[in-house]
């Protein structure tokens, strides 16, 4: 078959394809799966804030380049998808939190960047929304989940002498890579002899 | 010097792209030693997510300088003209530059104050007046690649296609990433078209043809070899990664048809990954022709592997469903992303600027010695960054996915092995140092004599 054909095929069945399966994702996103975000909302003195805001406020902070949401993300601090649910559906807790921060851990004071309290509420808001999420089972339950209070282990400080766990792998795996580096050094040189 | 003046041009590119890398490789070691120290990060600037942001966002920029400098230079050779506007070549280089200031500037002052700088989605951090601004930028440089293209002497040969199809294939699936949507859901959605349509069909594409190229170039194997194995492998790079696309799509929302789907797809991709192993193997063993820089074979052969290896055998591991559910979000993901991404673009662009560089400077008689060390180094330290996370995530998955400890709790068992990746990370940065050095000493040295052959010829 000519070249170009063949990469044409290849291009355009798949691409074709991806039209009606992502029709189906979409329609089940706003259809029956997964509430509609401007539809979720919660309260604080009086006022409703929805999800939609919720989510600007979260890209806008940065909040991803930290944590995960629905698995994607950063792998710093931990997935917030069901946050929610852990925090115990407390609201001004977790408003509070993301206010405060966990300096000790490594999240900075959302205060510190500006946030604001409607900002924080927002997010709150975003975050009872992707706690609503139907992602399939994931991330599934788990003995972390824990009742209203944000997780109590503090981050360990840094301690050269753990590194002696781990030396015997480390010598392992670099006698190995120079075995491989040397191996294919001399067969090269035995070559071009 | 050559007959293709505006191949000059491209050397900035590459100088450019392999010192963003080194910037990009030292925002990587100050996270690492955040992981290790987290309340050092707080109190200063660049906190985590700054950094983070950073190294993904440099990433980009370098790998896009890598590639249309590589496009550029390999471009006139086969459309057997000079490219069209070789001013755009020059003002594209430097907004691209201005960009990326930019970018750096509104992360370290504008995160989380203004949406339209900072929008915060990983990979998409630069705001929406970066991303227009990079779109029409990129724009530019397709325009200027047809319309050199069409005014070519030669017929369209299949490399300089799938080329062209990666530049385009590249900007249009940054733009469903920047709508926006309410859900999610949505956004998610969209998110990965950028990501995946880029490392695992237009950036594949670019390597395919690149790699196409210079084996053409630099061996004396039939044309239409080449050809053939180009278009097979092309062909089902887009067949299993277009819809392989599934496997980013099992948890965040979307419906269960992506379980079947991405898993059954996405499992064939290392197929034409071993595939361009395999015929890069039998073209260079079939090959009678002496190859007489070996810095590019090592970054040639070192990106064919680390793709199959990286890319291939490293995310076939965590693309079924039946893992994913498990390894998704976790040290497993970065172990992967730090094989796949060094391991095949990285050595890609080194590769071309090794090809490029000596050539522009007329220095083809450079020594290998730094460029090959370099090389080994880059590879010692990625593999040992590589195996430390790989056991990072097989104990992540173990405590926090199954036990269900909490994450912070198991962030403390992962310390020895944070501290083992740290030591990999500063291996690969002291390669990178090297090759850098070396590929600056290559083209510096030249532009002086070149200086006095135009001042003879005055
Ligand atoms: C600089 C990195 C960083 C950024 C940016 C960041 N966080 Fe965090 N966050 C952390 C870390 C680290 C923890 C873990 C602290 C702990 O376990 O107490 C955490 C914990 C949390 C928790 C508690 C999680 C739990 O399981 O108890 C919530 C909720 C949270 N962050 C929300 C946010 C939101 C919302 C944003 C964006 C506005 C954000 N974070 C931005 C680093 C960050
Ligand atoms: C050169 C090609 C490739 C590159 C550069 C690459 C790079 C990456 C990167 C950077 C990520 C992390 C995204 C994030 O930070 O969230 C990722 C995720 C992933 N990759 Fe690849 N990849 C490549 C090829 C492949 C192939 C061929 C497969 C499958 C066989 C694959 C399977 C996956 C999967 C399943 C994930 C998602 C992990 C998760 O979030 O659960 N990748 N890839
Ligand atoms: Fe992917």
């Amino acid at each position: 078959m000519n070249n170009n054909r063949l990469i044409l095929i290849g291009l355009l069945i798949p691409a074709i394809l991806m039209i009606p399966f992502s029709i189906i994702s979409f329609y089940t996103d706003f259809a029956n799966r997964n509430p509609d975000p401007l539809s979720v909302t919660v309260d604080f003195d009086q006022n409703a804030y929805n999800a939609v805001e919720g989510k600007k406020a979260f890209e806008q902070y940065q909040c991803m380049d930290c944590h995960t949401i629905v698995g994607n993300g950063a792998y710093f601090a931990p997935d917030l998808t069901t946050v929610y649910k852990r925090i115990g559906e407390n609201d001004a807790a977790l408003s509070n939190f993301i206010l405060s921060g966990a300096s000790a851990k490594g999240m900075q004071p959302m205060r510190d960047r500006g946030m604001t309290e409607d900002d924080a509420y927002r997010i709150t808001a975003f975050l009872k929304y992707a706690n609503m999420l139907d992602t399939n089972g994931w991330p599934g339950a788990g003995s972390w989940e824990r009742d209203g209070n944000p997780d109590s282990t503090s981050a360990k400080k840094l301690d050269f002498f753990d590194i002696w766990q781990v030396v015997s792998g480390i010598v392992f795996i670099n006698v190995l890579i120079f075995a491989i580096i040397l191996a294919y050094e001399n067969k090269k040189n035995d070559r071009e002899a | 010097m050559s007959e293709y003046p505006s191949k000059i041009k491209t050397r900035k590119y590459f100088i450019t792209a392999i010192l963003l890398f080194i910037v990009q490789m030292l925002l990587g070691l100050i996270m690492s030693v955040d992981v290790l120290a987290r309340d050092s990060s707080t109190n200063l600037p660049l906190t985590f997510d700054i950094l983070k942001a950073l190294h993904l966002n440099l990433m980009v920029l370098w790998l896009l300088l890598g590639f249309i400098g590589g496009l550029y230079y390999l471009l006139p050779a086969e459309a057997g003209r000079d490219i069209k506007h070789p001013r755009l070549i020059d003002i594209q280089f430097w907004s691209l530059l201005l960009i990326g200031i930019g970018i750096i500037i509104s992360e370290i002052f504008f995160t989380g104050r203004n949406w339209w700088l900072v929008e915060g989605r990983e990979y998409l951090e630069a705001g929406r007046f970066w991303d227009i601004l990079l779109t029409a930028g990129l724009l530019s440089v397709v325009y200027n690649v047809i319309a050199t293209i069409f005014e070519s002497r030669n017929k369209l040969s299949s490399p300089i296609l799938v080329l062209a199809a990666g530049a385009i294939g590249s900007i249009l699936m940054y733009v469903p990433g920047e709508i926006w949507f309410d859900s999610i859901v949505a956004a998610e959605y969209f998110r990965w078209w950028v990501v995946h349509y880029w490392v695992e069909a237009s950036f594949e594409l670019i390597a395919a043809g690149v790699i196409a190229l210079i084996l053409l170039a630099m061996t004396q194997v039939r044309r239409e070899i080449i050809e053939k194995y180009l278009a097979i492998e092309v062909a089902l790079i887009l067949l299993t990664g277009i819809i392989g696309q599934g496997h980013h799509y099992y948890w965040i929302g979307t419906p269960g048809i992506w379980i079947f789907l991405g898993g059954l797809f996405s499992a064939l991709e290392p197929v034409p990954l071993f595939l361009m192993v395999w015929s890069a193997y039998k073209d260079l063993k079939e090959n009678k022709k002496p190859i007489p820089n070996k810095v590019v074979l090592y970054m040639i052969i070192g990106a064919t592997l680390g793709n199959f290896v990286g890319a291939g055998l490293w995310g076939f591991i965590h693309t079924l469903p039946q893992i994913n559910f498990f390894t998704h979000g976790t040290q497993i993901t970065s172990s992967h992303a730090h094989f796949a991404t060094p391991g095949t673009y990285l050595l890609l662009v080194i590769g071309i600027a090794y090809l490029a560089i000596p050539e522009i400077s007329g220095r083809l008689d450079f020594s290998h010695y730094r460029g090959k060390i370099g090389f080994w180094l880059l590879v010692i330290g990625f593999l040992n960054m590589i195996i430390a996370l790989m056991i990072a995530g097989v104990i992540q998955v173990y405590q926090q996915r199954i036990e269900g400890l909490s994450f912070m709790s198991v962030q403390n068992t992962l310390f020895p092995y944070f501290e083992w990746r740290l030591i990999g990370g500063l291996i690969a940065f002291a390669g990178g140092l090297l090759i850098a050095y070396d590929l600056i000493l290559i083209s510096t040295i030249k532009v002086k004599t070149e200086r006095n052959n135009i001042n003879k010829e005055i």
